[in-house]
């Protein structure tokens, strides 16, 4: 014990300073330990837990991304398919649409030209009437001159009648 | 007496006169200079704290960061030693050994400590020539300090280790025999065991010793070698212009050695105490308790 006593006397430790330095290391433990510690680690795993979070987020955001970019390239990949129907049947609409116009087209020309030669065929016929009836009346009128006589009424309808047989087309 | 009497004839020169004991002030006797420089350095540590941590965000400023940054080094180094389940109740006491012997360590590479002081004649005044009890004096260059902390990390490591593996763990640990030999090797084995335990209990009841002699005897050399260097010049006798110059001279790579020193010291104290309490606190491997 002399010893030891001898040391401390040569170190100068003593109770009172003892106990002191145990009281300004026990102050500083205190001050970290209510001022530091529990806010640091407390800070520190909000902030792990953030990051955590976040990456979680961000690998959601990416799925997501992906996945709209997925549904956007079929959405617009059905949009052509469709697009490309569409102009495939108005193509064939118009194609079918522009035939039956023509056919129309052509179909009302040929009502044209068939009533152009019935109204044809009808002024022939009736120019060929009246032809026919002036040819039979200058000719019973030649022939009345001709021969002098008033021609009867049944005369001149045979000589209307050959005359009208003799220049039949 | 005896490093004394070797350092004079190596150098030719007295020895520095840097008092090995902490030596109370002249305006109050109940208080030492090394305590002084506690005080103020538990000052500053809470003002660096509190500034720090004040108001404290998820996006921080500089100073939180610095706080934290040095939190979680400190906490990152404890897990690694001690593992996640004992970190919990170790850190907060080592992370406090390592900041407050760091600051005090560093605090006595500040200009004035060691230096300013009462001279022998003068004691009315404060002086910087032939000071005789100096106003600064760091808390780690005193026993009272550094042992103070020793048993205060002692008696926490005894309330750890009880919570851990409890007394009939810790007696297992220390005087069990491993191997699992039987027979005259087992008894042989055992025997062997038991004195390593003797051995190891011997070296546990020495461990505040070695710690606190450890980091007084470091930071103790360093006052005194900065303190040589700073009047090597005029003990020389080189004259009072040249005697200036090598005072500001021949001091400063010791200052840098001095930061190091500071540094290194802290983190062995602290690291050791980790190691100890894993020593005794953790589970070995295939332990089934």
């Amino acid at each position: 014990m002399d010893v030891i006593s001898g040391i401390f006397e040569t170190f100068g430790v003593e109770w009172p300073l003892f106990i002191a330095q145990v009281i300004v290391f026990m102050l500083v433990y205190a001050v970290l330990q209510k001022f530091a510690f529990p806010q640091v680690t407390s800070m520190l795993e909000e902030r792990r837990q953030r990051i955590k979070e976040g990456e979680e987020n961000l690998t959601k955001i990416k799925t997501d991304l992906a996945a709209a970019e997925a549904s956007a390239a079929e959405i617009v990949g059905k949009a052509n398919k469709e697009a490309e129907r569409l102009i495939r049947e108005a193509t064939d609409s118009a194609a079918a649409a522009g035939e039956k116009k023509k056919q129309e087209a052509v179909y009302e020309a040929n009502q044209i030209i068939s009533k152009a030669r019935e109204a044809s065929q009808l002024e022939h016929e009736k120019l060929m009437a009246e032809l026919k009836r002036d040819f039979g009346r200058l000719l019973v009128d030649t022939t009345s001159r001709v021969t002098g006589k008033v021609l009867s009424q049944e005369d001149q309808d045979r000589i209307n009648k050959d005359a009208a047989s003799q220049i039949s087309l | 007496m005896f490093t004394d009497s070797i350092s004079s004839l190596i150098t030719g020169l007295p020895v520095a006169a840097v008092s090995i004991k902490a030596q109370p002030l002249e305006f109050a006797s109940w208080l030492t200079n090394s305590i002084f420089v506690g005080l103020l350095v538990a000052g500053g540590i809470t003002l660096f704290v509190r500034r720090g941590m004040k108001g404290a965000t998820l996006v921080p400023n500089r100073q939180q960061n610095l706080v934290e940054l040095i939190v979680e080094f400190l906490y990152n180094q404890v897990v690694g030693i001690v593992g996640e389940k004992v970190a919990p109740r170790a850190f907060p006491l080592l992370a406090t050994i390592f900041v407050f012997v760091l600051f005090s360590n560093w605090f006595g590479l500040l200009p004035g400590v060691g230096t300013i002081g009462w001279d022998t004649h003068h004691a009315d005044y404060l002086s910087i020539a032939h000071v005789h009890t100096p106003l600064l004096r760091p808390a780690t260059a005193d026993l009272n300090m550094t042992l103070a902390m020793a048993l205060i990390f002692m008696i926490v490591w005894v309330y750890i280790t009880y919570k851990e593996v409890g007394v009939i763990g810790f007696i297992k640990h220390t005087f069990g025999a491993k191997g699992g030999l039987t027979g005259i090797m087992g008894l042989l084995i055992s025997f062997i065991f038991l004195c390593v335990g003797l051995i190891e209990l011997v070296s546990i009841a020495f461990r505040p010793v070695s710690l606190s002699l450890r980091l007084l005897g470091n930071i103790y050399a360093g006052e005194t070698l900065l303190h040589t260097m700073l009047t090597l010049g005029e003990k020389l006798g080189l004259g009072p212009v040249l005697s200036f110059i090598t005072s500001i001279a021949f001091p400063v790579p010791f200052y840098f050695m001095e930061i190091l020193v500071g540094f290194l010291q802290a983190m062995v104290f602290a690291l050791l105490c980790a190691v100890y309490i894993r020593l005794s606190a953790t589970h070995e491997e295939g332990d089934a308790h």
